[in-house]
């Protein structure tokens, strides 16, 4: 009996530490699905690096770099474009969290999401920069402007489900 | 559970500081090397893809249903609120179309009349299928949906995906059960076209906005806002004709394109298969010039174009 609890106890362990890879290459299909509601449907927000940052500033230990790499791996697969500039762009901005992550210990979480705009600004700059440079063309940075501004727009909202979740989690 | 990792971390610190940098420039180096590979070997790269897009087709268009039919209420809604003026405007609609309908048939057997006469070819049969849109990445770098029919279902490379209202795109990758769509707004997208009443001829250029621009249209063209931009059948990759949009801008920084179709709302595409014969020169030609342009159609199309003008002049 007690040998099965630990069985069980380590499954759940393992499920726990692996969500939120599993949630992260989750926000990339839902932002594959055709929402069909609005003009503005080519600005969807850059679902995969809320999920890495959040997981990033959160839980390092649980978001280690190489599941960085598969998530961009994945994402620059399935979105159908250029594959690197998207990868790079999610290892910078989980470089920059890890880097400083002692200022995000006892960070409040305005100022968490004040970070993530800064981070999400140099992530989705250099995937524009990248992308110009592996395509040899230019990309109309306005496009990208936009959909930097939506993605910070929808921080709050993931972040708060991510925290819920969590505290469920660890109940 | 969380603390005894915390504290685990605290004391190997140094070490993974040190491995995870190292782990950075190499992945950062890997990214870079996929960059490469996937400049100069694109069907590496486009096999992988249709290989995921595969396992990811058969969730999406498990989740996309619901969300279509939620979409679809609020639509109604809409419709519904609407209503009036909506069929007035149809009404009216329906008045001029029926004036065109008849000058349709006529033109239609005046047409048949003088195929007959000169014993003109018959043009080729066109078969379609049909697909649900199930993936959309939008984002700021690429123009292409995902739908759920693939290679199963006799779709194949280079083949138009067209709406009710007009060309949509071509296909640019195939899976088995799925199969990605360059739309015409993207920036890799090239498309041979005629415009206006003066059939000059141009290639519509996507540059991920919601209007492709323009290239190579001729000094002596005249374009005016309002005329008719359809396929010109050059490159032999679309049947001449096909229907694409209407000239939205002309400024000196060049003519921009509204497409007919409605990029919001399209939830379904016909895939027509025109067994159009330019396309596996085509293919070669890319396969040969493939590290030109990433979707490499440009040059190839512009070749094949040039080729098929100067056979076009000499009959």
């Amino acid at each position: 009996m007690r040998q099965e609890e630990g069985v069980w106890y380590r499954l759940d362990n393992v499920a726990r530490s692996i969500s939120p890879f599993f949630v992260t290459l989750l926000l990339i299909l839902l932002s594959l699905v055709p929402l069909h509601l609005a003009d503005l449907s080519p600005i969807v927000p850059a679902l995969a690096l809320i999920g890495v940052f959040f997981w990033s500033v959160h839980r390092p230990d649980l978001m280690p770099i190489w599941a960085v790499f598969l998530i961009g791996l994945v994402q620059d697969v399935l979105t159908g474009g250029t594959l690197g500039p998207g990868i790079v762009g999610l290892l910078v901005a989980h470089a920059l969290v890890v880097w400083q992550h002692r200022f995000f210990l006892a960070a409040s979480f305005v100022v968490v999401w004040c970070a993530f705009m800064l981070v999400a600004a140099v992530a989705l700059a250099l995937t524009w920069l990248l992308t110009c440079i592996a395509m040899v063309t230019y990309i109309d940075p306005a496009s990208v402007f936009f959909q930097y501004l939506v993605t910070i727009a929808v921080y709050p909202c993931l972040a708060w489900a991510f925290l819920r979740g969590r505290r469920l989690f660890q109940r | 559970m969380n603390k005894p990792a915390s504290s685990e971390i605290r004391i190997a610190s140094p070490v993974k500081a040190w491995a995870s940098r190292f782990a950075l420039l190499l992945l950062v180096g890997a990214a870079f090397g996929l960059m490469l590979i996937g400049r100069s070997n694109t069907f590496i790269v486009e096999e992988t893809r249709s290989a995921v897009t595969d396992m990811v087709a058969p969730i999406l268009d498990a989740v996309s249903q619901p969300v279509e039919t939620f979409s679809g209420v609020i639509e109604q809604a809409e419709a519904l609120a609407n209503l009036r003026s909506e069929n007035l405007a149809l009404k009216d609609q329906n008045a001029r179309l029926m004036k065109w309908q008849g000058i349709a048939r006529q033109l239609e057997a005046e047409n048949a009349n003088l195929r007959q006469f000169n014993n003109m070819v018959p043009d080729p049969t066109i078969t379609y299928v049909t697909a649900r849109v199930v993936g959309d990445p939008g984002g700021a770098f690429v123009r292409t949906v995902l739908i759920n029919a693939g290679e199963r279902d006799g779709v194949e490379k280079g083949e138009a995906a067209i709406t009710s209202k007009g060309l949509a795109g071509r296909i640019s990758e195939v899976g088995k059960r799925s199969a990605r769509v360059l739309l015409l707004t993207d920036i890799n997208s090239r498309v041979p076209v005629v415009v206006g009443d003066g059939r000059d001829r141009a290639i519509l250029a996507g540059d991920n906005s919601n209007a492709p621009g323009l290239l190579y249209l001729g000094p002596t063209a005249k374009v005016r806002i309002g005329d008719y931009v359809s396929t010109s059948g050059q490159g032999g990759v679309f049947p001449p004709g096909l229907p694409i949009g209407v000239v939205s801008g002309v400024t000196e920084k060049g003519v921009r394109v509204k497409p007919f179709v409605d990029w919001a709302h399209m939830e379904v595409l016909r895939i027509a298969d025109y067994e159009m014969i330019g396309i596996a020169d085509f293919e070669e030609q890319v396969s040969a010039a493939r590290a030109a342009v990433a979707a490499g159609d440009a040059p190839g199309a512009a070749q094949a174009a040039a080729q098929e003008t100067a056979q076009g002049d000499a009959h």
